[in-house]
Protein backbone atom coordinates (compact mmCIF):
# COMPACT_ATOMS: atom_id res chain seq x y z
CA UNK A 1 0.00 0.00 0.00
CA UNK A 2 2.81 2.40 0.94
CA UNK A 3 6.30 2.20 -0.45
CA UNK A 4 9.08 4.56 0.62
CA UNK A 5 12.37 4.42 -1.30
CA UNK A 6 15.66 6.11 -0.39
CA UNK A 7 13.91 8.95 1.37
CA UNK A 8 16.14 11.90 2.27
CA UNK A 9 14.79 14.96 4.05
CA UNK A 10 15.82 17.56 6.58
CA UNK A 11 15.34 21.00 8.04
CA UNK A 12 17.26 23.70 6.21
CA UNK A 13 20.89 22.64 6.12
CA UNK A 14 20.44 19.90 8.70
CA UNK A 15 19.70 16.61 6.99
CA UNK A 16 17.64 14.27 9.15
CA UNK A 17 16.91 11.30 6.87
CA UNK A 18 19.70 9.57 4.94
CA UNK A 19 17.89 7.17 2.65
CA UNK A 20 14.97 5.52 4.44
CA UNK A 21 13.25 2.66 2.64
CA UNK A 22 10.23 0.93 4.02
CA UNK A 23 6.90 -0.52 2.97
CA UNK A 24 3.51 -1.10 4.50
CA UNK A 25 1.11 -3.66 3.04
CA UNK A 26 -2.65 -3.34 3.16
CA UNK A 27 -4.03 -4.45 6.51
CA UNK A 28 -0.67 -4.47 8.26
CA UNK A 29 0.33 -2.79 11.48
CA UNK A 30 3.91 -1.69 11.01
CA UNK A 31 5.90 0.05 13.71
CA UNK A 32 8.83 2.43 13.44
CA UNK A 33 11.03 2.44 16.50
CA UNK A 34 14.27 4.14 17.41
CA UNK A 35 15.89 6.62 19.74
CA UNK A 36 14.93 10.28 20.08
CA UNK A 37 16.06 12.26 17.05
CA UNK A 38 16.45 9.18 14.85
CA UNK A 39 14.12 10.61 12.21
CA UNK A 40 10.80 8.85 12.84
CA UNK A 41 8.71 12.02 12.96
CA UNK A 42 10.41 13.42 9.87
CA UNK A 43 9.62 10.20 7.98
CA UNK A 44 5.90 10.44 8.82
CA UNK A 45 5.82 14.16 8.00
CA UNK A 46 7.38 13.47 4.61
CA UNK A 47 4.78 10.80 3.86
CA UNK A 48 2.00 13.20 4.92
CA UNK A 49 3.57 15.91 2.77
CA UNK A 50 4.20 18.63 5.34
CA UNK A 51 7.94 18.08 5.04
CA UNK A 52 9.38 18.13 1.54
CA UNK A 53 11.75 15.28 0.71
CA UNK A 54 15.08 16.24 -0.87
CA UNK A 55 15.43 12.88 -2.53
CA UNK A 56 13.67 9.54 -2.84
CA UNK A 57 10.25 8.41 -3.91
CA UNK A 58 6.95 7.78 -2.20
CA UNK A 59 4.34 5.44 -3.66
CA UNK A 60 0.84 5.10 -2.29
CA UNK A 61 -1.25 2.31 -3.77
CA UNK A 62 1.13 2.23 -6.71
CA UNK A 63 0.83 5.95 -7.48
CA UNK A 64 3.69 8.38 -6.94
CA UNK A 65 3.04 10.81 -4.09
CA UNK A 66 5.91 13.25 -4.49
CA UNK A 67 4.01 15.65 -6.75
CA UNK A 68 0.76 15.46 -4.75
CA UNK A 69 0.33 18.58 -2.56
CA UNK A 70 0.09 17.82 1.15
CA UNK A 71 -3.53 18.97 1.43
CA UNK A 72 -4.61 16.52 -1.27
CA UNK A 73 -3.15 13.53 0.52
CA UNK A 74 -6.00 13.30 3.02
CA UNK A 75 -8.36 12.68 0.12
CA UNK A 76 -6.16 9.79 -1.01
CA UNK A 77 -6.65 8.15 2.36
CA UNK A 78 -3.51 9.16 4.23
CA UNK A 79 -3.92 10.48 7.77
CA UNK A 80 -1.39 11.44 10.41
CA UNK A 81 -1.94 11.75 14.14
CA UNK A 82 0.96 14.12 14.77
CA UNK A 83 3.42 14.00 17.60
CA UNK A 84 2.22 16.24 20.42
CA UNK A 85 -1.37 16.00 19.08
CA UNK A 86 -1.43 19.47 17.45
CA UNK A 87 -5.11 20.11 18.02
CA UNK A 88 -6.83 23.43 17.46
CA UNK A 89 -6.96 24.28 21.15
CA UNK A 90 -9.50 27.12 20.94
CA UNK A 91 -11.98 25.10 18.91
CA UNK A 92 -14.38 22.70 20.57
CA UNK A 93 -13.88 18.95 20.48
CA UNK A 94 -16.73 18.69 18.01
CA UNK A 95 -15.22 21.37 15.74
CA UNK A 96 -11.87 19.59 15.83
CA UNK A 97 -13.58 16.39 14.73
CA UNK A 98 -15.70 18.10 12.08
CA UNK A 99 -12.67 19.72 10.51
CA UNK A 100 -11.01 16.32 10.37
CA UNK A 101 -13.66 15.54 7.77
CA UNK A 102 -13.03 18.71 5.77
CA UNK A 103 -12.26 16.98 2.52
CA UNK A 104 -15.32 16.48 0.31
CA UNK A 105 -15.58 12.69 0.37
CA UNK A 106 -15.09 12.54 4.12
CA UNK A 107 -17.53 15.40 4.67
CA UNK A 108 -20.39 13.58 3.00
CA UNK A 109 -19.95 10.71 5.43
CA UNK A 110 -19.21 12.70 8.54
CA UNK A 111 -22.29 11.65 10.49
CA UNK A 112 -21.31 7.98 10.34
CA UNK A 113 -17.68 8.80 11.04
CA UNK A 114 -18.65 10.86 14.06
CA UNK A 115 -20.79 8.03 15.40
CA UNK A 116 -17.86 5.66 15.01
CA UNK A 117 -15.47 8.04 16.81
CA UNK A 118 -17.95 8.54 19.68
CA UNK A 119 -18.37 4.79 19.93
CA UNK A 120 -14.59 4.39 20.16
CA UNK A 121 -14.20 7.27 22.62
CA UNK A 122 -17.51 7.81 24.48
CA UNK A 123 -15.96 10.55 26.63
CA UNK A 124 -15.61 12.76 23.54
CA UNK A 125 -19.36 12.75 23.08
CA UNK A 126 -19.83 14.05 26.62
CA UNK A 127 -17.16 16.67 26.09
CA UNK A 128 -18.14 17.62 22.53
CA UNK A 129 -18.78 21.28 23.41
CA UNK A 130 -15.63 21.71 25.48
CA UNK A 131 -12.58 23.52 24.09
CA UNK A 132 -10.02 20.95 22.98
CA UNK A 133 -7.22 22.81 24.75
CA UNK A 134 -8.93 22.41 28.11
CA UNK A 135 -8.96 18.59 28.01
CA UNK A 136 -6.52 16.24 29.71
CA UNK A 137 -3.58 14.81 27.74
CA UNK A 138 -5.28 11.46 27.22
CA UNK A 139 -8.52 13.06 26.05
CA UNK A 140 -6.59 15.30 23.68
CA UNK A 141 -4.93 12.23 22.21
CA UNK A 142 -8.39 10.75 21.69
CA UNK A 143 -9.44 13.90 19.84
CA UNK A 144 -6.30 13.70 17.70
CA UNK A 145 -6.99 10.09 16.77
CA UNK A 146 -10.68 10.83 16.29
CA UNK A 147 -9.88 13.75 14.02
CA UNK A 148 -7.65 11.54 11.87
CA UNK A 149 -10.35 8.86 11.68
CA UNK A 150 -12.90 11.46 10.55
CA UNK A 151 -11.02 11.72 7.26
CA UNK A 152 -11.80 8.06 6.57
CA UNK A 153 -8.16 7.06 6.16
CA UNK A 154 -6.91 3.90 4.55
CA UNK A 155 -3.45 4.41 6.02
CA UNK A 156 -3.40 5.75 9.57
CA UNK A 157 -0.03 7.02 10.77
CA UNK A 158 0.40 7.69 14.48
CA UNK A 159 3.37 9.49 15.98
CA UNK A 160 3.98 8.47 19.60
CA UNK A 161 0.33 8.32 20.66
CA UNK A 162 1.30 7.17 24.15
CA UNK A 163 3.75 10.01 24.80
CA UNK A 164 3.19 11.74 28.13
CA UNK A 165 0.10 9.73 29.06
CA UNK A 166 -0.70 8.10 32.38
CA UNK A 167 -0.07 4.31 32.41
CA UNK A 168 -3.80 3.48 32.37
CA UNK A 169 -4.23 5.74 29.36
CA UNK A 170 -1.25 4.15 27.60
CA UNK A 171 -2.87 0.73 27.97
CA UNK A 172 -6.13 2.16 26.68
CA UNK A 173 -4.40 3.68 23.63
CA UNK A 174 -2.72 0.42 22.71
CA UNK A 175 -6.04 -1.37 23.04
CA UNK A 176 -7.61 1.16 20.68
CA UNK A 177 -4.79 0.74 18.15
CA UNK A 178 -5.10 -3.02 18.33
CA UNK A 179 -8.83 -2.75 17.77
CA UNK A 180 -8.49 -0.43 14.76
CA UNK A 181 -5.97 -2.87 13.29
CA UNK A 182 -8.27 -5.83 13.95
CA UNK A 183 -11.04 -3.99 12.09
CA UNK A 184 -8.79 -3.94 9.04
CA UNK A 185 -7.20 -0.51 9.14
CA UNK A 186 -3.62 -0.26 7.86
CA UNK A 187 -1.45 1.42 10.49
CA UNK A 188 2.04 2.86 10.60
CA UNK A 189 2.90 3.42 14.24
CA UNK A 190 5.85 5.33 15.65
CA UNK A 191 6.60 4.46 19.26
CA UNK A 192 9.24 4.91 21.93
CA UNK A 193 7.55 2.20 23.91
CA UNK A 194 9.19 -0.50 21.83
CA UNK A 195 8.08 -3.60 23.67
CA UNK A 196 4.41 -2.63 23.65
CA UNK A 197 4.57 -1.54 20.02
CA UNK A 198 6.14 -4.82 18.92
CA UNK A 199 3.58 -6.69 20.98
CA UNK A 200 0.74 -5.50 18.72
CA UNK A 201 2.65 -4.99 15.44
CA UNK A 202 3.08 -7.36 12.50
CA UNK A 203 6.43 -5.95 11.42
CA UNK A 204 8.85 -3.28 12.51
CA UNK A 205 11.70 -1.07 11.39
CA UNK A 206 14.44 0.16 13.68
CA UNK A 207 15.62 3.64 12.66
CA UNK A 208 19.03 4.98 13.66
CA UNK A 209 20.26 8.46 12.65
CA UNK A 210 18.08 8.68 9.59
CA UNK A 211 18.58 5.13 8.29
CA UNK A 212 16.86 1.79 8.71
CA UNK A 213 19.27 -0.28 10.77
CA UNK A 214 17.14 -3.37 11.21
CA UNK A 215 13.85 -4.76 10.01
CA UNK A 216 11.84 -7.89 10.49
CA UNK A 217 8.68 -9.34 11.92
CA UNK A 218 7.72 -8.15 15.37
CA UNK A 219 8.76 -11.49 16.81
CA UNK A 220 12.18 -11.40 15.15
CA UNK A 221 12.84 -7.93 16.50
CA UNK A 222 11.64 -8.79 19.99
CA UNK A 223 14.03 -11.71 20.17
CA UNK A 224 16.93 -9.96 18.42
CA UNK A 225 19.82 -9.68 20.91
CA UNK A 226 20.95 -6.27 19.59
CA UNK A 227 17.45 -4.83 19.99
CA UNK A 228 17.11 -6.37 23.43
CA UNK A 229 20.28 -4.74 24.74
CA UNK A 230 19.92 -1.39 22.96
CA UNK A 231 16.19 -0.71 23.41
CA UNK A 232 14.80 -3.06 25.99
CA UNK A 233 17.70 -2.90 28.43
CA UNK A 234 17.78 -6.66 28.82
CA UNK B 1 -28.29 63.69 33.15
CA UNK B 2 -29.78 64.32 29.72
CA UNK B 3 -26.29 65.10 28.48
CA UNK B 4 -24.82 61.90 29.90
CA UNK B 5 -27.57 59.91 28.19
CA UNK B 6 -26.91 61.66 24.88
CA UNK B 7 -23.18 61.03 25.15
CA UNK B 8 -23.63 57.39 26.14
CA UNK B 9 -25.87 56.69 23.15
CA UNK B 10 -23.45 58.53 20.87
CA UNK B 11 -20.63 56.39 22.24
CA UNK B 12 -22.52 53.16 21.58
CA UNK B 13 -23.33 54.28 18.03
CA UNK B 14 -19.67 55.15 17.47
CA UNK B 15 -18.54 51.84 18.99
CA UNK B 16 -20.53 49.92 16.38
CA UNK B 17 -18.65 51.66 13.61
CA UNK B 18 -15.34 51.18 15.41
CA UNK B 19 -15.91 47.44 15.87
CA UNK B 20 -16.65 46.95 12.17
CA UNK B 21 -13.60 49.05 11.34
CA UNK B 22 -11.27 47.04 13.59
CA UNK B 23 -12.47 43.58 12.68
CA UNK B 24 -10.71 43.40 9.32
CA UNK B 25 -7.40 44.28 10.90
CA UNK B 26 -7.95 41.74 13.67
CA UNK B 27 -8.96 38.97 11.30
CA UNK B 28 -5.88 39.38 9.13
CA UNK B 29 -3.62 39.60 12.15
CA UNK B 30 -5.25 36.59 13.78
CA UNK B 31 -4.79 34.32 10.80
CA UNK B 32 -1.63 35.64 9.13
CA UNK B 33 0.15 37.32 12.07
CA UNK B 34 0.54 40.38 9.87
CA UNK B 35 -0.47 43.93 10.81
CA UNK B 36 -2.11 45.24 7.67
CA UNK B 37 -0.71 48.77 7.58
CA UNK B 38 -2.63 49.37 4.35
CA UNK B 39 -5.88 49.11 6.39
CA UNK B 40 -6.26 52.90 6.63
CA UNK B 41 -5.52 53.33 2.94
CA UNK B 42 -8.26 50.85 2.08
CA UNK B 43 -10.72 52.73 4.29
CA UNK B 44 -9.84 55.96 2.47
CA UNK B 45 -10.06 54.33 -0.97
CA UNK B 46 -13.49 52.93 -0.15
CA UNK B 47 -14.63 56.38 0.95
CA UNK B 48 -13.57 57.76 -2.44
CA UNK B 49 -15.22 54.88 -4.30
CA UNK B 50 -18.46 55.61 -2.46
CA UNK B 51 -18.15 59.32 -3.18
CA UNK B 52 -17.55 58.68 -6.89
CA UNK B 53 -20.50 56.31 -7.14
CA UNK B 54 -22.64 58.93 -5.40
CA UNK B 55 -21.47 61.94 -7.40
CA UNK B 56 -21.31 60.33 -10.83
CA UNK B 57 -24.09 57.80 -10.77
CA UNK B 58 -26.22 58.97 -7.87
CA UNK B 59 -25.78 55.68 -6.04
CA UNK B 60 -26.78 55.93 -2.40
CA UNK B 61 -23.74 55.22 -0.16
CA UNK B 62 -25.45 52.34 1.58
CA UNK B 63 -26.44 50.77 -1.73
CA UNK B 64 -22.74 50.98 -2.66
CA UNK B 65 -21.81 48.55 0.11
CA UNK B 66 -22.07 45.34 -1.97
CA UNK B 67 -19.98 46.95 -4.71
CA UNK B 68 -17.32 48.00 -2.20
CA UNK B 69 -17.27 44.54 -0.62
CA UNK B 70 -16.65 42.87 -3.97
CA UNK B 71 -14.07 45.43 -5.15
CA UNK B 72 -12.08 45.39 -1.94
CA UNK B 73 -12.29 41.64 -1.48
CA UNK B 74 -10.72 41.31 -4.92
CA UNK B 75 -8.15 43.99 -4.14
CA UNK B 76 -7.20 42.26 -0.86
CA UNK B 77 -6.92 38.85 -2.50
CA UNK B 78 -4.81 40.50 -5.19
CA UNK B 79 -2.50 42.16 -2.65
CA UNK B 80 -2.05 38.79 -0.96
CA UNK B 81 -1.38 36.90 -4.18
CA UNK B 82 0.85 39.56 -5.70
CA UNK B 83 2.83 40.63 -2.63
CA UNK B 84 2.12 39.27 0.83
CA UNK B 85 2.49 35.62 -0.06
CA UNK B 86 6.16 36.11 -0.94
CA UNK B 87 7.04 37.29 2.57
CA UNK B 88 9.00 34.93 4.79
CA UNK B 89 6.71 33.14 7.23
CA UNK B 90 6.82 33.72 10.94
CA UNK B 91 8.72 36.36 12.91
CA UNK B 92 11.30 36.69 10.12
CA UNK B 93 8.68 38.31 7.91
CA UNK B 94 7.25 40.70 10.51
CA UNK B 95 9.34 43.76 9.64
CA UNK B 96 9.14 43.10 5.92
CA UNK B 97 5.36 42.84 6.12
CA UNK B 98 5.14 46.21 7.88
CA UNK B 99 7.33 47.88 5.26
CA UNK B 100 5.54 46.20 2.38
CA UNK B 101 2.04 47.11 3.51
CA UNK B 102 3.11 50.61 4.48
CA UNK B 103 4.34 50.88 0.89
CA UNK B 104 0.96 49.70 -0.37
CA UNK B 105 -0.69 52.39 1.74
CA UNK B 106 1.60 55.10 0.30
CA UNK B 107 0.76 53.96 -3.22
CA UNK B 108 -2.99 53.98 -2.58
CA UNK B 109 -2.71 57.41 -0.98
CA UNK B 110 -0.70 58.96 -3.77
CA UNK B 111 -2.95 57.52 -6.44
CA UNK B 112 -5.82 59.18 -4.59
CA UNK B 113 -3.96 62.52 -4.53
CA UNK B 114 -3.37 62.18 -8.28
CA UNK B 115 -6.96 61.33 -9.10
CA UNK B 116 -8.84 63.48 -6.61
CA UNK B 117 -6.36 66.15 -5.38
CA UNK B 118 -5.97 66.86 -1.68
CA UNK B 119 -9.29 68.69 -1.31
CA UNK B 120 -11.65 67.59 1.43
CA UNK B 121 -14.71 65.76 0.15
CA UNK B 122 -17.93 64.80 1.83
CA UNK B 123 -21.10 63.01 0.78
CA UNK B 124 -24.28 65.00 1.22
CA UNK B 125 -27.23 62.66 0.99
CA UNK B 126 -30.74 64.00 1.18
CA UNK B 127 -31.08 62.55 4.67
CA UNK B 128 -27.62 63.60 5.93
CA UNK B 129 -29.01 66.28 8.20
CA UNK B 130 -32.08 64.41 9.38
CA UNK B 131 -32.25 63.20 12.96
CA UNK B 132 -34.55 61.35 15.31
CA UNK B 133 -35.38 62.31 18.85
CA UNK B 134 -35.22 59.77 21.63
CA UNK B 135 -36.13 60.82 25.19
CA UNK B 136 -35.54 64.41 24.19
CA UNK B 137 -32.07 63.82 22.75
CA UNK B 138 -31.60 63.91 19.01
CA UNK B 139 -29.39 61.56 17.01
CA UNK B 140 -28.55 61.77 13.33
CA UNK B 141 -30.15 59.18 11.07
CA UNK B 142 -26.79 58.57 9.42
CA UNK B 143 -25.17 57.55 12.68
CA UNK B 144 -28.01 55.19 13.49
CA UNK B 145 -27.85 53.63 10.02
CA UNK B 146 -24.08 53.17 10.30
CA UNK B 147 -24.51 51.51 13.65
CA UNK B 148 -27.20 49.15 12.36
CA UNK B 149 -25.16 48.16 9.32
CA UNK B 150 -22.05 47.61 11.42
CA UNK B 151 -23.93 45.37 13.84
CA UNK B 152 -25.48 43.34 11.03
CA UNK B 153 -22.06 42.95 9.39
CA UNK B 154 -20.49 41.77 12.63
CA UNK B 155 -23.28 39.27 13.23
CA UNK B 156 -22.95 37.87 9.70
CA UNK B 157 -19.22 37.59 10.19
CA UNK B 158 -19.74 35.80 13.48
CA UNK B 159 -22.07 33.32 11.78
CA UNK B 160 -19.54 32.78 8.99
CA UNK B 161 -16.73 32.08 11.45
CA UNK B 162 -18.68 29.82 13.77
CA UNK B 163 -21.22 28.05 11.59
CA UNK B 164 -19.57 27.32 8.26
CA UNK B 165 -16.80 24.93 7.30
CA UNK B 166 -14.89 27.81 5.74
CA UNK B 167 -15.17 29.90 8.90
CA UNK B 168 -14.02 27.04 11.10
CA UNK B 169 -11.12 26.48 8.72
CA UNK B 170 -10.16 30.17 9.06
CA UNK B 171 -10.06 29.85 12.85
CA UNK B 172 -8.18 26.56 12.63
CA UNK B 173 -5.53 28.04 10.32
CA UNK B 174 -5.05 30.80 12.90
CA UNK B 175 -4.39 28.17 15.57
CA UNK B 176 -2.41 25.46 13.79
CA UNK B 177 -1.89 25.58 10.02
CA UNK B 178 -0.01 22.28 9.71
CA UNK B 179 -2.90 20.39 11.24
CA UNK B 180 -5.15 22.05 8.67
CA UNK B 181 -2.98 20.76 5.84
CA UNK B 182 -3.18 17.27 7.32
CA UNK B 183 -6.96 17.54 7.40
CA UNK B 184 -7.00 18.39 3.70
CA UNK B 185 -7.50 22.13 4.03
CA UNK B 186 -5.72 24.23 1.42
CA UNK B 187 -4.15 26.64 3.90
CA UNK B 188 -2.95 29.02 1.20
CA UNK B 189 -6.48 29.41 -0.13
CA UNK B 190 -7.77 30.14 3.34
CA UNK B 191 -5.11 32.83 3.69
CA UNK B 192 -6.08 34.42 0.36
CA UNK B 193 -9.72 34.42 1.42
CA UNK B 194 -8.90 35.86 4.83
CA UNK B 195 -6.85 38.69 3.39
CA UNK B 196 -9.66 39.40 0.94
CA UNK B 197 -12.30 39.31 3.69
CA UNK B 198 -10.26 41.53 6.02
CA UNK B 199 -9.77 44.03 3.20
CA UNK B 200 -13.47 43.90 2.29
CA UNK B 201 -14.29 44.76 5.91
CA UNK B 202 -11.93 47.74 5.72
CA UNK B 203 -13.81 48.66 2.56
CA UNK B 204 -17.12 48.46 4.43
CA UNK B 205 -15.65 50.69 7.14
CA UNK B 206 -14.64 53.16 4.42
CA UNK B 207 -18.15 53.29 2.97
CA UNK B 208 -19.59 53.90 6.43
CA UNK B 209 -16.91 56.49 7.24
CA UNK B 210 -17.67 58.41 4.06
CA UNK B 211 -21.17 59.08 5.35
CA UNK B 212 -19.94 60.23 8.75
CA UNK B 213 -16.85 62.31 8.05
CA UNK B 214 -15.23 64.53 5.46
CA UNK B 215 -12.15 62.92 3.96
CA UNK B 216 -9.09 63.55 1.85
CA UNK B 217 -6.38 61.13 0.63
CA UNK B 218 -4.65 61.20 4.02
CA UNK B 219 -7.82 59.98 5.69
CA UNK B 220 -7.46 56.59 7.35
CA UNK B 221 -4.34 57.09 9.45
CA UNK B 222 -6.28 57.73 12.63
CA UNK B 223 -8.68 54.90 11.71
CA UNK B 224 -5.78 52.44 11.40
CA UNK B 225 -4.40 53.47 14.76
CA UNK B 226 -7.80 53.28 16.41
CA UNK B 227 -8.38 49.82 14.95
CA UNK B 228 -5.05 48.81 16.40
CA UNK B 229 -6.01 50.20 19.81
CA UNK B 230 -9.27 48.24 19.74
CA UNK B 231 -7.53 44.98 18.93
CA UNK B 232 -4.98 45.48 21.68
CA UNK B 233 -7.77 46.34 24.13
CA UNK B 234 -10.17 43.61 23.14
CA UNK B 235 -7.91 40.89 21.81
CA UNK B 236 -8.68 38.69 18.85
CA UNK B 237 -10.59 36.22 20.93
CA UNK B 238 -14.03 36.83 19.61
CA UNK B 239 -16.54 39.31 18.34
CA UNK B 240 -17.29 40.06 21.99
CA UNK B 241 -13.70 41.13 22.64
CA UNK B 242 -13.66 43.43 19.63
CA UNK B 243 -17.01 44.91 20.64
CA UNK B 244 -15.77 45.54 24.19
CA UNK B 245 -12.55 47.11 22.89
CA UNK B 246 -14.58 49.33 20.58
CA UNK B 247 -16.87 50.36 23.44
CA UNK B 248 -13.95 51.25 25.71
CA UNK B 249 -12.40 53.42 23.02
CA UNK B 250 -15.68 55.07 21.98
CA UNK B 251 -16.75 55.82 25.55
CA UNK B 252 -13.29 57.14 26.45
CA UNK B 253 -13.31 59.43 23.42
CA UNK B 254 -16.85 60.68 23.81
CA UNK B 255 -16.64 61.30 27.55
CA UNK B 256 -13.18 62.83 27.32
CA UNK B 257 -14.89 66.13 26.44
CA UNK B 258 -15.29 66.62 30.18
CA UNK B 259 -11.53 66.60 30.74
CA UNK B 260 -9.74 67.56 27.53
CA UNK B 261 -10.45 70.05 24.74
CA UNK B 262 -12.19 68.54 21.66
CA UNK B 263 -9.14 68.72 19.41
CA UNK B 264 -7.40 66.22 21.72
CA UNK B 265 -10.17 63.61 21.42
CA UNK B 266 -8.29 61.48 18.93
CA UNK B 267 -5.29 61.36 21.26
CA UNK B 268 -7.43 59.66 23.91
CA UNK B 269 -7.17 56.28 22.23
CA UNK B 270 -3.42 56.40 22.14
CA UNK B 271 -3.12 57.33 25.77
CA UNK B 272 -5.42 54.42 26.49
CA UNK B 273 -3.23 52.14 24.38
CA UNK B 274 -0.06 53.11 26.21
CA UNK B 275 -1.69 52.71 29.61
CA UNK B 276 -3.04 49.27 28.73
CA UNK B 277 0.23 48.09 27.19
CA UNK B 278 2.08 49.12 30.35
CA UNK B 279 -0.43 47.73 32.85
CA UNK B 280 -1.84 44.73 31.01
CA UNK B 281 0.33 43.77 28.03
CA UNK B 282 -2.06 40.92 27.25
CA UNK B 283 -4.88 43.37 26.54
CA UNK B 284 -7.87 44.22 28.72
CA UNK B 285 -9.94 41.25 27.71
CA UNK B 286 -7.13 38.80 26.99
CA UNK B 287 -7.23 36.21 24.10
CA UNK B 288 -4.37 36.53 21.69
CA UNK B 289 -5.80 33.83 19.45
CA UNK B 290 -8.63 34.01 17.00
CA UNK B 291 -11.08 31.46 18.23
N1 LIG C 1 11.81 21.60 13.27
C1 LIG C 1 13.09 21.14 13.21
N2 LIG C 1 14.10 21.97 12.87
C2 LIG C 1 15.37 21.52 12.81
N3 LIG C 1 15.73 20.27 13.05
C3 LIG C 1 14.79 19.38 13.40
C4 LIG C 1 13.41 19.77 13.49
N4 LIG C 1 12.69 18.70 13.86
C5 LIG C 1 13.56 17.70 13.97
N5 LIG C 1 14.82 18.09 13.70
C6 LIG C 1 16.03 17.26 13.71
O1 LIG C 1 15.84 16.22 12.77
C7 LIG C 1 16.31 15.01 13.30
C8 LIG C 1 15.21 13.96 13.28
O2 LIG C 1 14.18 14.39 14.16
P1 LIG C 1 12.80 13.63 14.32
O3 LIG C 1 12.34 13.19 12.99
O4 LIG C 1 11.91 14.52 15.08
O5 LIG C 1 13.21 12.39 15.19
P2 LIG C 1 12.33 11.39 16.06
O6 LIG C 1 10.90 11.63 15.73
O7 LIG C 1 12.80 10.05 15.68
O8 LIG C 1 12.62 11.69 17.49
C9 LIG C 1 16.86 15.29 14.69
O9 LIG C 1 18.26 15.44 14.59
C10 LIG C 1 16.21 16.59 15.04
O10 LIG C 1 17.06 17.34 15.87
MG1 LIG D 1 9.41 12.21 17.00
Amino acid sequence: MLEVRDLEAGYGDAQALFGISLSVNAGELVTLVGANGAGKTTTLRAIAGICRPAHGSLLFEGKPLNAVPAHHRAALGIALVPEGRELWPQLTVLENLELGAFERGARSRRTQSLEKVFELFPVLKERAKQLAGSMSGGEQQMVAIGRALMSRPRLLMMDEPSLGLAPVMVTHMFAIIRRLHAEGLTILLVEQNLSRALEIADRGYVIETGKVSLTGTAEELLTNPAVRTAYLGI
Amino acid sequence: MREVFTLAVSAVLLAGFYAAMAYGLGLIYGVLRIVNLAHGGIIMAAAYLTWQLFERFGVDPYIAIPVALVVFFALGAGIYLGLVRFLPRGPAGAVQSLLLLFGVWLIIRNVAYLLFTGNEQAIHTSYATRSVTVFGSSFSVTRILVFAIAVVALLLLHLLLTRTYLGKAIRAVAQNPDSCTLAGIDVERVRIFTFGLGTALAGLAGVLASTLFAFNPSFGAAELLKSFVIIVLGGLGSIVGIALGACVLAFAEVFSIYVVPPYLTSAVGFVLLVVVLVLRPGGLFGQRVLR
